[in-house]
């Protein structure tokens, strides 16, 4: 391994850079990071190198463990995107400098000035001032700078960024020419999804500090396994369907899902890419190669010189939801992006207007299904809180975001809703905008009936009583975010894990949203004063060291706790040790009529501990015996 | 067709004409005139009459006084300067924003007060002043380190002021690559930070140079006016002229305006190289 990142973390402040970021690179290989700008991507370039100090984590270099070393002392080759060119030298003074600091003599120092001027195409070009070259030229001269060391990794800082689309092609091939010659393992970082994939053996995409996906440009491409990764290379159909045995359904249609995402239960949801290269139009349903999606109207046309795109506006299917590209507010059905070559455009000439029945060649499952989350809000103060948590951890999570709006007057929350996606902004997987004029408890019903939701935030204060939490539990499979912060933090979460209730799904759940936002975590047991004293202590520390181990699993650090006692008094302690903004709570069993009650262990902590939010998590047990008195309903 | 579109000037209104000349004659009445009348002056009994005035012992030692501690000034403050603009931009510590407004202040200060400061703080009747008389043997007042230290007062923010600009929008990957190259602080300082601040430097120094050559009232306090020990040329102008030797005190003066105008055409010149090797 040339390059190893072991749980690399950065933090600016409040905000988490680099979230939790592992990765491996292989001896000569050249890796590329792709990210929009501000997903962290250059900050791991940095810590690389030594020029910014992650928080947490090791980097290794060939197994060497340079995470406490300086820069000097890492030999790692940099290069920049504006080629910070020493410019009081002239372009050999530029190349010599690091041999010259290594004090070589000065005969090898002009003959390997001389052989990488050569390399680079730049012989005779040595007396040159920087300011005297163009932009393609200098950043020649800074790669030739970099090899001049021969370290042992080269990073490359959107190298080709400044420079006009001809020689970035031409500098790209040359880039990745001496990148092999040279065999050293290369980083580059760019936020060009074609530059990605012309030189990367390997991609990996980032987004908001966190490495989401890994793979070759064609894995990534044609089997990405996140949303995410699969919108953002190239442009994606993205569908909702539902796996039933080993088919998944799109409306009446179904299709095998290919062995390798096999790991979906039955009845989950699931989503479906299609590239619109992978669309087929034909005139008549029977001449479809594929899946039919039914007939649709062309909306827009646009000549792109070696092919021809299309969007296509379709009615809705039953059961089936568009996530990708978004389709209008207000229109029932979806579209479709299509790219025909010219050979097919002559077959079938289409027109703005035109209809034609749009089928699908070759579909991909994403196995990871992605979070889902629902805020409830009503305009008043307390859904602040609501807007404010649930954006962050949307933004953190990539995860879809509905926002509910509750009011008699759905004019007036229309325009909260406008004001509301406003405050969110962007750089949301994709977020959803519903009105209601029904109560909190029969709008979320309806809500949460359509669609699986995984969480459902709302803004609460202790005045508000307990009424709202019992009826947001009383129906669906989400679990509940109480929000009572007006600002949208997340570092640090209690987990509490009232000993004797199944607080697996608890922990779980936790650490899949923890490990979004870069948080740690704490594991705290409370043993009654009544229990015996020796057997549950075992029983109970190696809970805990499993609850542990699963958090580890997805990279959240946690510590445990053990205290004995009352749980109340417990959590109140342990909240005045540390600065959590977050208490994660076990639902109560319901109880035979599928409600729960509060009162018992959840309701005095969430109206006794205050400056914190609160989750509360529903375990599988629970939704058994729901669905259970559910159907006995 | 184009080129002579772009050569033709643009026609003057007659409000041009009178804008343009009132910023000229305003000027020649403020600057240029007075300048020739000094010249004309000195030089009005032939040359070699100011070439003797200004080889009478006591001009000869206040314009070498004054040089020689502008000079000693210019290079303390070169080096301090330097270093103080360095640390204000690049590190960060407790109480920099007012250090950064203190820097200032000599500009605001009129140079009697500098020069009664000093008196103050270093006259032989003082704690400080007699102490370093008596034990060290080391006079302050009424000496030319008085010179050199009231000079330091005034002039402090010209180099200071000049050097932290550039360093602000010096560029630091270029800092960044020398560390990746392998260049340990020290070096990365000595070849890639200090040739960008050598010009600033320089033209900070110059302007303070030339600031402190003319100084009169800090100098006066602080030094006195001994003939031959601590009279400066400044001083010596203003002794002359209280004594009704008109021609010693214009002579001394061309000297001193040929000193600035030299030291100004230098700076200019540094400005002009820099500008274009940017």
């Amino acid at each position: 391994m040339s390059i190893q990142l072991e749980n690399i973390s950065k933090y600016y402040g409040q905000q988490v850079v680099v979230n939790n970021v592992s990765l491996e690179i292989k001896d000569g290989e050249f890796f590329v990071l792709l990210g929009s700008s501000g997903s962290g991507k250059t900050t791991i370039l940095n810590i690389i190198a030594g020029l910014v100090q992650p928080e947490k984590g090791k980097v290794l270099l060939h197994g060497r463990d340079v995470t406490d070393i300086p820069t000097q002392k890492r030999r790692v080759g940099f290069v920049f995107q504006n080629y910070a060119l020493f410019q009081y030298m002239n372009v050999a003074q530029n190349i010599e400098f690091g041999l010259e600091v290594q004090k070589v003599p000065r005969e090898a120092r002009q003959a390997k000035r001389d052989e990488l001027l050569e390399l680079v195409g730049l012989v005779g070009l040595g007396g040159r001032m920087p300011s005297q070259l163009s932009g393609g030229q200098q950043q020649r001269v800074a790669l030739a700078r970099a090899l001049a060391v021969e370290p042992e990794v080269l990073l490359f800082d959107e190298p080709l960024g400044a420079l006009d689309a001809k020689i970035r092609m031409e500098l790209r091939r040359s880039l990745k020419r001496i990148q092999q010659k040279s065999e050293v393992a290369a980083i580059l970082v760019t936020h060009d999804q074609e530059e990605a994939f012309d030189l990367g053996d390997r991609i990996g995409v980032m987004n908001f500090g966190r490495l989401i996906e890994v793979g070759t440009p064609r894995e990534l491409y044609e089997n990405p396994k996140t949303e995410y990764v699969a919108s953002f290379l190239g442009s994606a159909n993205l569908l909702l369907g539902q796996i039933q045995g080993k088919k998944i359904r799109i409306g009446a249609e179904a299709f095998s899902i290919p062995e390798t995402t096999l790991d979906l239960a039955s009845n989950d949801r699931a989503q479906v890419l299609f590239r619109p290269e992978d669309v087929d139009l034909a005139q008549e349903g029977d001449q479809l190669a594929g899946l039919s999606l039914g007939k649709g109207k062309i909306i827009e046309k646009e000549f792109k010189g070696t092919y021809e795109h299309l969007r296509i506006s379709l009615p809705a299917i039953q059961g089936v939801r568009a996530i990708a590209p978004t389709t209008p507010y207000g229109n029932p059905g979806f579209i479709v992006e299509v790219n025909r070559p010219p050979e097919q455009s002559a077959v079938l000439p289409l027109d703005v207007g035109n209809e034609a029945y749009v089928g699908v060649r070759r579909m991909h499952v994403l196995s990871h299904p992605g979070l889902n989350f629902l805020v409830v809000t009503d305009g008043t103060l307390r859904s602040q809180s609501a807007l404010a948590m649930g954006g962050y951890m949307a933004r953190m999570a990539h995860a879809r975001l509905t926002l509910l709006g509750i009011g008699r007057d759905l004019s007036k929350i229309d325009d909260h809703l406008i004001e509301a996606r406003k405050q969110i902004g962007s750089g949301m997987a994709a977020l959803q905008v519903q009105a209601s004029p029904e109560g909190f408890q029969t709008a979320i019903a309806q809500t949460v009936e359509k669609q699986h939701y995984d969480l459902l935030i709302f803004g609460w204060r202790p005045s508000a009583g307990y009424e709202q939490i019992e009826q947001a539990l009383s129906r669906g499979e989400h679990h509940l975010l109480l929000a009572t912060q007006p600002v949208g933090k997340l570092s640090k979460a209690l987990i509490c894990l009232a000993s004797g209730e199944p607080g697996k799904d608890t922990v779980l759940f936790a650490g899949r949203l923890l490990r979004h936002m870069g948080a740690e975590a704490s594991l705290l047991t409370v043993i009654p004063d009544h229990y015996p004293n020796d057997v549950p202590q075992n029983r109970i520390n190696r809970f805990l060291t499993d609850g542990q181990q699963s958090l580890a699993r997805f990279g959240v650090t946690g510590n445990t706790m053990i205290k004995h006692g009352e749980l109340l008094p417990a959590v109140q302690e342990e909240m005045q040790n540390e600065d959590y903004d977050l208490v994660v709570l076990g639902a109560p069993l319901p109880e035979r009529q599928g409600s729960v009650d509060l009162s018992a262990v959840i309701g005095p902590i969430i109206s006794s501990v205050e400056n914190c939010s609160f989750l509360i998590i529903r375990s599988q047990h629970y939704q058994r015996l729901n669905q259970r008195f559910g159907r006995e309903r | 067709m184009n080129l002579a579109l772009t050569r033709r000037k643009e026609k003057s209104q007659p409000g041009d004409w009178v804008l343009r000349g009132t910023s000229i004659l305003f000027l020649v009445l403020i600057v240029i005139i007075p300048l020739v009348v000094i010249f004309q002056d000195g030089l009005r009994e032939g040359f070699d009459s100011f070439w003797y005035q200004i080889n009478l012992p006591i001009a000869r030692s206040s314009i070498n006084l004054t040089l020689w501690t502008s000079a000693l000034m210019t290079v303390i403050n070169a080096v301090m300067g330097l270093i103080t603009a360095y640390v204000l931009v690049r590190f960060e510590f407790p109480g920099k924003r007012l250090v950064n407004a203190i820097i200032d202040l000599p500009l605001a200060i009129p140079t009697l007060v500098t020069g009664i400061m000093l008196v103050i703080l270093y006259g032989p009747q003082q704690a400080l002043g007699g102490f370093l008389i008596e034990k060290l043997n080391f006079r302050i007042v009424f000496a030319p380190t008085g010179i050199v230290l009231s000079l330091l007062f005034i002039t402090f923010p010209f180099v200071v002021r000049t050097i932290q600009p550039v360093l602000e929008e010096l560029d630091r990957s270029q800092e960044r690559a020398a560390a990746t190259l392998g260049a340990s602080p020290w070096t990365i300082f000595r070849k890639i930070v200090l040739p960008a601040l050598i010009l600033p430097t320089l033209g900070g120094s110059l302007l303070s140079f030339s600031r402190a050559v003319g100084e009169f009232g800090a100098v006066v306090i602080v030094a006195g006016n001994i003939p031959l020990r601590t009279q400066t040329a400044a001083v010596y102008v203003f002794s002359q002229v209280e004594s009704e030797n008109r021609l010693g005190a214009s002579a001394v003066s061309i000297v001193l305006v040929l000193i600035s105008f030299v030291v100004l055409f230098v700076a200019n010149a540094i400005q002009k190289y820099w500008g274009a090797h940017r």
